[in-house]
């Protein structure tokens, strides 16, 4: 494939170092074409030339990292008309954002792509990080140079950067349900004892939540977050690169007989035909061998593509059947019935009632316990857990190793401990933030006339 | 050029990538086809060819397509009922069903659409272009459509239509009376009948006992307690059944029972939700009065009662149930007996004397005595010495041979 404006580059230029074209070739006629393609590949460049066959495997990553990411470019490639469209006044923004519902030319569909595709971010995200921990792949293994667990870091980190672009996000169009999701959470920020209330006032921009935590919120949303979080999105895969892939492919070295190759002509250098059959020989022994890997492109580009293009669809069509809810336009006197944070902090708002204790007019507030210790404790806990792991390099990159066996039971029960009380905060709290059986109808909500 | 063919998964995924293809594709001609499925396409050929129809071809290319919206910056209303309604401002369609109906002339002299739109009368979502939502009959949307469907779920009696007054109100609240709001002018007339101010607040003018009225429209829905209530449970509701029997919904209210028909009931709960705040600038309102002052008879009714010999009893409050004939002291509501007889009366009633009464007091008095007129030991010592120069009054009107409480209630019934 040639681009009809680079064919005039190709004829003249020959001057070394110069490269010829602007583009790279999928049919290079040279071996200098081809070396161009290669080193202007950006696949070339993201992935390795060869990589390990149960790398692959659906059933090892499920792929939840690339849907993590393929998520983060659909959600910069949808925010980017929403903010052709969307006026960060506290006047505007809700009349905005019904604008962008009623008659922007499929407004409706790129607003719900982008609130489908937060949501499933969060989701995929805590996913990946659980799959991480369960397969043990913050391990380092065989290779030289390996530092898996400060990706794991780097990892706590994007999750934390993910929730806090989301709940950014809430506030945006100016209801009622993101005004007092953003009241909800900005209030369990000021139960940390002493500086508590100076945090809410950094995060909110005063006291009250009002056109200057919109307009906080906002630059945070579109430029401080997604670019932290792209800036990090790059080294996480850089790291990756660095620690030799995937931990599966320090398990598969492992397991796999090193034995002698032969002499390979080939060897790495035969991408897109660089070597053609002329390359120095190479004898190595190594794992490489040619029935434990395949060549990225297209082995892995493909299963990336599918995934890619898999995840963008079925955006697309829960963006199509769900629609966005829009609440009535942002009220600070009138609180709704129940007022809840966004649905991934619900488990910590439940816990922050579980933890209030009354006795008598004497009040001892959860927010502190439920909303800062806690949490603290776990992102604490989640990021040091590397270097409490004192099981052997052979448990990396394997589902459920028996060396691992109890952290991993540690870890799945908070799990579910933590996916419980998000259920019951979803669902299971009614009005005044009572508690109701799934079942149990809540009283209905009021309206005007 | 060498080939590398060792990779076992061509075979699997290349299907599996094609078929994402045609999801992906099928997945965008669904939110594209989505994306053009609007009542308004279906409304606009009708309507254009009922122009066709009675007017001629000529006509009918006339009829505009697509999106329709009055724009109202003053107001910050963007009103696209116009999508549908397109016949709004077309002559010759006054019978015809909505959405193809003309708009009444007449209202729209005073109100011109491109001045103030639709849903500032209306209600509705005006931002909305399917008829669910610009109806306003969805979730998280409070101004519904203000029109007769509405008003046959509340049942309202003779005009089905009227709950669109409120939002007359809502710019005509310091009128008297408004031309073409009967429900709204019935309701302020029982205002001044009942004598509601005595107890609120209306319009910055009014007593303390109730709670201030001024802007009671604004109150939120989730604000009223609605245990009691039985059947919709809207703030509308709320007001209507209050108004028949306050004690039903709020049992320790002291408010009255005014025994008020159901059309009564109706309108009152319209006035009362159409005092809200409105963004309305003053071009809004040529002509409009723009506060409610009393008349000069009101005024000097008002100084001879707070002058006079029964100065006290208006200052504390006790006239606003009780009259005190005796005294010139005429109760707006009525609901207590004449105090003017008190002295008799308590030893009737309730077999103790005034004294005794005052310092003890039981049934509805012990209630109000201990929450809404709190009176120090020394304001009973006053009280009971009033009452009795009520009493001594009342007895001399008697002896002269008049009887002032058949004169109240003669005056009470004008």
């Amino acid at each position: 494939m040639r681009l009809p404006f680079t064919r005039r580059a190709a004829a003249g230029s020959t001057a070394p170092g110069v490269h010829p074209q602007p583009f790279w070739s999928f049919r290079p006629r040279s071996d200098r074409e081809a070396g161009d393609a290669v080193v202007s590949n950006l696949m070339l460049h993201w992935f390795p030339s060869k990589v390990y066959k149960p790398s692959l495997a659906w059933n090892y990553s499920a792929w939840l990292g690339t849907i993590s990411g393929a998520l983060f470019f659909l959600l910069v490639l949808s925010g980017l008309p929403l903010m052709f469209l969307y006026v960060p006044s506290v006047e505007r923004a809700y009349q905005s954002v019904k604008d962008i519902e009623y008659v922007v030319t499929f407004g409706w569909w790129i607003r719900a792509v982008h609130r489908i595709g937060a949501h499933l971010m969060v989701i995929a995200v805590v996913l990946h990080l659980a799959r991480v921990f369960f397969t043990g792949a913050y391990k380092n293994g065989v290779g030289q140079g390996q530092r898996r667990e400060w990706n794991w870091v780097i990892g706590v980190v994007m999750l934390l950067l993910t929730l806090f672009l989301s709940f950014t996000g809430y506030l945006l169009p100016w209801d009622q349900l993101a005004f007092w999701a953003v009241t909800v959470g900005t209030n369990i920020a000021s139960a940390v004892p002493g500086v508590g209330p100076a945090i809410r006032a950094l995060l909110i921009g005063g006291r009250a939540i009002e056109q200057a935590t919109l307009i906080r919120f906002y630059v945070l949303h579109i430029i401080v977050l997604p670019g932290a979080l792209g800036a990090l999105f790059a080294y996480h895969m850089w790291r990756i690169r660095k620690d030799g892939g995937l931990a599966k492919a320090d398990a598969a070295a492992l397991a796999a007989e090193l034995r002698d190759t032969g002499p390979v002509p080939t060897k790495t250098y035969t991408l897109l035909g660089v070597a053609r059959g002329t390359s120095p020989a190479v004898t190595a022994r190594s794992p490489e061998a040619p029935d434990l890997t395949v060549n990225a492109v297209p082995d892995l580009t493909r299963r990336a593509l599918i995934v890619v293009l898999g995840t963008f669809a079925l955006v697309s069509i829960l963006a199509s059947a769900i629609p966005s809810p829009l609440e009535e336009p942002a009220n600070a006197l009138i609180t709704p019935n129940p007022a809840k944070a966004p649905w991934y902090f619900l488990w910590l708002q439940e816990i922050v009632t579980d933890t209030t204790v009354r006795l008598g007019s004497f009040t001892i507030n959860g927010a502190f316990l439920g909303g800062v210790i806690l949490p603290g404790l776990l992102v604490t806990l989640l990021t040091v857990w590397p270097w409490l792991d004192r099981s052997s390099a052979a448990a990396a990159g394997l589902w459920f190793p028996k060396s691992r066996r109890r952290q991993n039971l540690v870890f799945m029960l908070l799990m579910l401990f933590i996916l419980a009380f998000t259920f019951i905060g979803m669902f299971m709290r009614g009005p005044y933030w009572n508690f109701y059986w799934p079942w149990q109808t809540w009283p209905g909500i009021p309206g005007r006339i | 050029m060498e080939k590398r063919t060792n990779s076992p998964f061509p075979n699997i995924d290349r299907p599996v990538l094609a078929a994402i293809g045609v999801v992906l594709v099928g997945a965008t001609a669904f939110f594209a086809w989505s994306d053009r499925q609007h009542d308004y396409k279906y409304y606009q050929y009708t309507f254009r060819n009922m122009v066709a129809e009675k007017l001629g071809a000529d006509r009918a290319e006339t009829v505009p397509s697509g999106l329709q919206q009055v724009w109202v910056p003053g107001l910050r209303r963007a009103d696209r009922c116009v999508t549908c309604h397109q016949a709004v401002s077309w002559k010759g369609f006054e019978t015809a069903e909505q959405p193809y109906r003309t708009h009444p002339a007449e209202p729209l002299k005073a109100h011109p659409p491109e001045r103030f739109g639709c849903s500032a009368c209306h209600g509705g979502q005006g931002w909305a272009i399917d008829t669910e939502a610009a109806h306003g009959e969805v979730a998280h949307w409070e101004e519904p459509l203000l029109g007769s469907p509405l008003g046959e779920a509340y049942s309202l009696v003779d005009n089905k239509a009227a709950l669109m007054q409120m939002n007359c109100n809502i710019c005509h609240r310091y009128e008297r009376e408004t031309r073409g709001a009967d429900m709204i002018n019935l309701a302020k007339g029982l205002v001044q009948a009942k004598g509601c101010r005595a107890c609120h607040v209306i319009n910055n003018r009014g007593g303390t006992i109730g709670p201030d009225l001024t802007w009671v429209g604004d109150k939120a829905p989730e604000q009223y307690d609605y245990s009691r209530l039985s059947g919709q449970t809207t703030a509308f509701a709320w007001h209507v059944a209050h108004m028949k029997d306050p004690r039903a919904l709020v049992q320790d209210s002291v408010m009255p029972n005014f025994h008020l028909s159901t059309k009564e009931s109706q309108a009152i709960a319209m006035l009362v939700l159409s005092w809200r705040k409105a963004p309305f600038d003053a071009a809004f309102l040529p002509g409009v009065p723009r506060s409610d002052p009393q008349t000069p008879a009101e005024k000097q009714a008002e100084e001879e009662m707070k002058t006079g010999p029964g100065a006290w009893f208006v200052q504390t409050g006790c006239f606003v149930c009780h009259s005190i004939a005796a005294l010139k002291v005429r109760s707006p509501a009525q609901i207590g007996p004449d105090l003017s007889t008190a002295v008799e009366d308590t030893q009737k009633r309730f077999g103790v004397t005034v004294d005794q009464f005052l310092k003890n007091p039981t049934g509805t008095m012990s209630v109000v005595l201990s929450r809404q007129i709190v009176l120090t030991p020394e304001q009973k010592d006053v009280a009971i010495q009033k009452l009795r120069e009520a009493f001594a009054e009342y007895q001399r009107l008697v002896a002269e041979g008049k009887n002032p409480l058949a004169a109240a209630a003669e005056g009470g019934q004008k």
